[in-house]
């Protein structure tokens, strides 16, 4: 009983140094709780409008496009009209409707802005139908009836300001046309993002699919008391194989499936972040109560003296750890929550809009988030828990409440040098590694293990860095300078778990720079060798280019040639071995290819490969299926014939750009394949004359100025989109690492507002003394800039060995430039400084406020 | 008696004043309205420079109080301090700041050394935070009277009691402050060592012209001073000049005894 009074009075009567830790536990117990209440809302909205929008049973063709891929090919898969009659008919239906649903369609106004989301959602075109109604209300005008008439759902009329009578332009695969909006529906259930436009059937049929009474599927109503799997079965019986029928639950799941991945991944990402910031909370809780037990040194010998056992100590320092843990988790779960709304709002800034109302908090969410705060912490108060335990009755006795300076044992140091040795051994077999697999197995392994020596050197480490930091730095300081440094020493321990804790976040910000930066360089340089084209043109978000606006880009001025490139889809290649593969990487262009993107071949010319009856085959499917020069394969086209072609060519793997594409030529393709089959151009290449390139690339854009969809990028353009889309990437990733470093801060504060309490007595002597307050300040400043660089210089050497060995290793994979980004290392370095300025602030504050008698008086 | 302003306001060496250091009419209450406690009743004392002044009383006397008062530690709730011919009372926390470190010296009972500074840089530091430059000879000789020599690069923690007390001394000489003041130097000391701290003080008084200011309520320590100052109950009461420790130690008993009966 004593002992958890104990308990209860020190953390009460310190709960100034523990709000810093609990704010720590808080904030990683709130991003863990955040992703999942987010994630769990994101599910459950896509759950119910999914289960709200998919018919009780659907059937479509065999090889229907499912919910979000792109049509490749100018006509999709379609049932003919009569179909829906004869479904009709059969027993446990009541509606059977034909549906007609496109996302290859874009949509833009009079200034031709699209009008769909630009990122994330797609933009649906789809027939109106009674069945509609259900999910979706006309809250003014009235449904399209005419081929000129269109409906838009109410959040996109809202986001983009159209009203009744707007005129709208579709980009259609077959062609364009203009629509006059006459209604505007309202979704009854939350609509993440998607931009719905509703046009009569025959427009659906005709302007956007291009074919004559035909849907894409046929929704079926069953009558109550028939179940789904009920009907799907008299729907297989009546019909026949070959068709895909699917019951509500079957077409959720595969709806589901296309989201679902992505989800995942943005969930396990956050709760990636979310864990390395646990990880720095940890270095937080183990120096507050390892500083809270030496501050109490004389106290607990004391209660050692009057009998207390080691297991009471030991248990009294563990059920602070535990209350500290209990209030971090409970506000962590509540600010959780917050976050999740927080998350929300920014997503929806992004194109994926939820209704908070619909927030989802499932029972497992406190419980994580209660589990993790509370084992963390309680964990991470053991050790000082049992070095509290381990004071001896006779602290009690001893003069002075300074701590003894901890020396770093020398096991200590020798395993962190074989920690680390180990790991650097792993990093250079990474970087040495023949295969990617290998590699990637040894870059895991060396970082971790080098990850682990420098936390467990980082006091010894400490020692050298800070010697070394404040020769250059703290010099011209002078004396405070030189008091700041031994501050920063006396404490080896606490100043390497500080420095550390910042490490973490550092180093990984150090990695991704490196990487990311040497992904630029390599991309870069690997477009200046092998991209010939001085034009690239591709469609956003994988759309492909309309066959008619293709046709309009070869017909611009001033051009020496384009070349079409078309990715033939699923093609079945049986090899002379007997062994049919199935490959989605065969691409069909123009000879001109070969000029436009210069693929290096290990055999024969890649410019042969576009003769009549011959492909190209990439390096390793020839080496694994022993595939020679001259072999005749057999490539069954999608949706085409056979066709039998001769090798010609042999690409090499050692390539950024298309590695493992085979190659024919587009005349190859036609030749097996039916034109209304013959996918659309994924991009495009073309040069310009010689001297003409300006001018041709302004006529390209202005050919493209109605099709937002479809870009035309210069060779330096390209190179400043990857660069951009590199950079949003690592920003986003800087962005979720923040909240690691700023728990790192969190540390550093908490590190020098205990030790400002500790030397309480010696700060009052030197002010007694004639120490100024601003010297005082700058004192304690200087501390805690030395511990952020301190952190930073091993982070980011650490951070910069990863992303190199990264590199060496991703070589294999085209990250064949090694690009270092010193100044964004320069600047995380001095941001670091400015950290630790701003991390300083309150306890600088705090000790130049100290009153000097008391100060001396203190015990 | 309040007073122990008994020495002529000029005279002495070097140009200064012959009072290092004066209070005149000074008060110091804690808490206000019932809970109010005086704890320097309207005290006026000189500090003759040159000399080595104790001052004795017993606990809650005020002593130490009016000890840090002088110094510029603590401030006052009435009346004047002057340091030689500056006023401190009323100073900025700057200017006192600036008063103490070029002007004071200090050695506390306890804790008097930064324990991460070896004992030279701890006697170095006020003039290292002041940005001077010791002078050479005279650390050198303060050094060598201290006798501290072979150690000078020890730790506190390496150094005995005696030995880190000297160093304190060491410090508060090295800057040449005009006045150093003492709060129970030798409290936390052996006989042996307290003796050897407090002839060194004696030592410097009189070899190197130093004012000392000490509180003290050992009557063996206050045998070293040229001058001891009684304080009880917030008041001068009575001085002694030149005193044997057996002298104190009655006159302290004698007051004990008044202390008792009133």
């Amino acid at each position: 009983m004593t002992v958890l009074k104990t308990s209860l009075r020190n953390f009460f009567a310190h709960k100034g140094r523990m709000a810093l830790s609990a704010i720590a536990v808080l904030l990683s117990v709130a991003f863990v709780c955040g992703t999942l209440v987010f994630t769990d809302t994101t599910n459950s909205t896509f759950d119910k409008l999914f289960a709200a929008t998919s018919p009780d049973v659907t059937v479509s063709p065999k090889n229907a496009l499912k919910g979000g891929d792109v049509q490749k090919t100018r006509t999709p898969p379609t049932l003919p009209a009569s179909r829906v009659e004869q479904l009709k008919k059969l027993p446990g239906v009541t509606h059977s409707v034909g549906q007609t649903d496109s996302t290859s369609v874009t949509v833009v106004d009079r200034n031709d802005e699209r009008v769909g989301p630009s990122n994330g959602g797609p933009t649906i075109t789809t027939n109106w139908k009674e069945t509609e109604q259900r999910i979706s209300k006309v809250v003014s005008g009235h449904i399209p009836r005419g081929p000129t008439e269109a409906m838009v759902d109410s959040d996109t009329a809202d986001k983009k300001h159209l009203k009744l009578g707007d005129d709208l332009r579709l980009i259609a695969i077959p062609g364009d046309f203009h629509v006059k909006i006459v209604g505007i529906t309202e979704f009854q259930v939350t609509n993440p993002g998607a931009a719905i436009v509703y046009l009569t059937d025959a427009t659906m049929q005709q302007r956007v699919i291009g074919v004559r009474n035909a849907y894409t599927s046929i929704a079926l109503t069953a009558k109550p008391g028939v179940s789904n799997e009920q009907l799907k079965k008299t729907v297989i019986a009546e019909m026949g194989p070959g068709f895909k029928v699917q019951t509500k639950a079957e077409l959720v799941d595969e709806s589901r499936d296309q989201i679902g991945s992505f989800l995942d991944i943005m969930k396990y990402a956050m709760l990636g972040f979310a864990g390395i910031a646990v990880l720095v909370g940890i270095f937080l809780i183990v120096n507050t109560f390892s500083m809270l037990v030496a501050q109490r040194t004389r106290e607990i010998g004391l209660m050692r003296a009057i009998g207390s056992s080691r297991m009471q100590i030991n248990g009294s320092v563990l059920i602070e750890a535990l209350l500290l843990g209990v209030v971090g988790s409970v506000l962590g779960v509540l600010g959780g929550i917050g976050l999740a709304v927080g998350l929300m709002k920014i997503m929806a800034g992004a194109g994926l809009e939820l209704d908070t109302s619909e927030l989802t908090v499932k029972p497992a969410t406190p419980i994580v988030g209660l589990s993790i705060g509370i084992v963390v912490t309680v964990i991470s108060a053991y050790i000082p828990a049992r070095r509290a335990g381990k004071v001896s009755p006779m602290a009690a006795l001893r003069e002075s409440g300074m701590p003894a300076d901890a020396k770093s044992g020398r096991i200590r140091g020798a395993i962190g040098v074989l920690l680390t040795a180990a790991g650097a051994a792993a990093l250079v077999m990474a970087a040495g590694a023949d295969k990617a697999a290998d590699g990637s197995a040894f870059l895991g392994l060396g970082v971790l293990l080098t990850l682990i020596g420098f936390i467990v050197i980082g006091p010894l480490l400490a020692g050298f860095v800070v010697r070394a930091l404040a020769a250059v730095v703290l010099r011209i300081f002078g004396p405070v300078g030189r008091m700041a440094e031994r501050n920063a020493l006396r404490n080896p321990r606490r100043t390497g778990a500080t420095g550390s804790a910042l490490m973490i976040g550092l180093a990984l910000v150090a990695c991704l720079s490196v990487v990311g930066s040497s992904m630029v360089a390599s991309a870069s340089d690997e477009l200046d060798k092998s991209v010939g084209a001085d034009f690239i043109i591709a469609g956003e978000q994988g759309n492909l280019i309309q066959p008619k606006i293709a046709e309009r880009l070869a017909a611009v001025p001033g051009l020496d040639h384009v070349t079409h490139f078309k990715e033939a889809g699923d093609t079945r290649i049986t090899t002379p071995d007997g062994k049919t593969t199935t490959t989605d990487r065969v691409v069909a262009s123009n000879p001109t290819f070969a000029d436009d993107l210069r693929t290096p071949t290990v055999s024969g010319k890649l410019v042969d490969s576009y003769g009549e009856g011959a492909m190209s085959v990439n390096e390793g499917f020839a080496k694994d299926h022993k595939v020679k020069m001259g072999d005749t394969l057999t490539v069954a086209f999608q949706h085409g014939r056979s066709a039998k072609l001769k090798v010609a060519a042999i690409t090499s793997d050692d390539t950024a750009f298309n590695k493992g594409a085979m190659y024919i030529n587009i005349t190859t393709l036609e030749r097996y394949v039916p034109a209304d089959q013959i996918p659309m151009n994924t991009m495009m290449f073309a040069s310009a004359k010689d001297g003409q390139e300006s001018a041709a690339y302004a006529a390209l854009k202005k050919e493209l100025k109605h099709d937002p969809q479809i870009q035309v990028k210069d060779q330096t353009d390209y190179k400043e989109m990857m660069k951009d889309q590199i950079g949003g990437l690592l920003n986003l990733i800087y962005g979720l690492l923040a909240l690691a470093i700023i728990v790192a801060i969190l540390g550093v504060v908490n590190t020098l507002a205990l030790s400002v309490v500790e030397r309480t007595r010696e700060i009052g002597l030197m002010r007694a003394i004639g120490l100024s307050r601003r010297q005082m300040r700058r004192m304690i400043r200087l501390e805690s800039v030395v511990i952020a660089l301190f952190g930073a210089l091993l982070g980011l050497g650490l951070g910069m060995a990863w992303g190199i060995t990264a590199q060496k290793l991703l070589a294999l994979e085209g990250l064949k430039t090694l690009d270092i980004p010193w100044p964004t290392i320069i600047i995380v370095f001095i941001g670091s400084a400015v950290v630790g300025l701003v991390a300083a602030l309150a306890p600088a504050f705090r000790a130049g406020r100290m009153n000097i008698l008391k100060a001396i008086a203190t015990d | 008696m309040t007073s122990a302003v008994s020495i002529p306001r000029t005279g002495g060496s070097g140009g200064h004043t012959a009072v290092a250091a004066r209070a005149r009419q000074v008060v110091k209450a804690y808490g206000s309205g019932e809970t109010r406690v005086v704890a320097l009743d309207h005290v006026d004392v000189d500090i003759a420079r040159g000399q080595f002044t104790a001052i004795m009383g017993p606990s809650g006397s005020g002593k130490s109080t009016l000890m840090h008062c002088l110094a510029g530690l603590d401030t006052v709730s009435s009346g004047q301090i002057y340091i030689d011919e500056t006023e401190i009372t009323g100073l900025k926390d700057k200017k006192l700041t600036q008063l103490r470190r070029d002007r004071i010296g200090f050695i506390f009972q306890a804790f008097n050394l930064l324990p991460t500074l070896n004992a030279l840089e701890n006697i170095t530091l006020p003039m290292d935070i002041a940005g001077r430059k010791p002078d050479r000879a005279w650390l050198d000789r303060v050094v060598e009277t201290v006798g501290l020599g072979g150690r000078l690069k020890h730790r506190p923690n390496q150094l005995s009691g005696g030995q880190q007390q000297r160093v304190a001394v060491a410090r508060a000489l090295a800057a040449r402050p005009e006045i150093i003041f003492g709060d129970e130097p030798t409290g936390n000391l052996d006989s042996r060592a307290g003796a050897e701290v407090l002839g060194f003080l004696r030592r410097s008084v009189d070899d190197l012209g130093q004012t000392i200011v000490m509180v003290t309520h050992d009557p063996v320590a206050a045998s070293y001073a040229n001058r001891v100052l009684y304080l009880a109950d917030g008041r001068i009461v009575d001085e002694m000049h030149n005193p044997t420790a057996d002298q104190v130690l009655d006159r302290m008993k004698h007051f004990d005894a008044r202390g008792r009966v009133s």
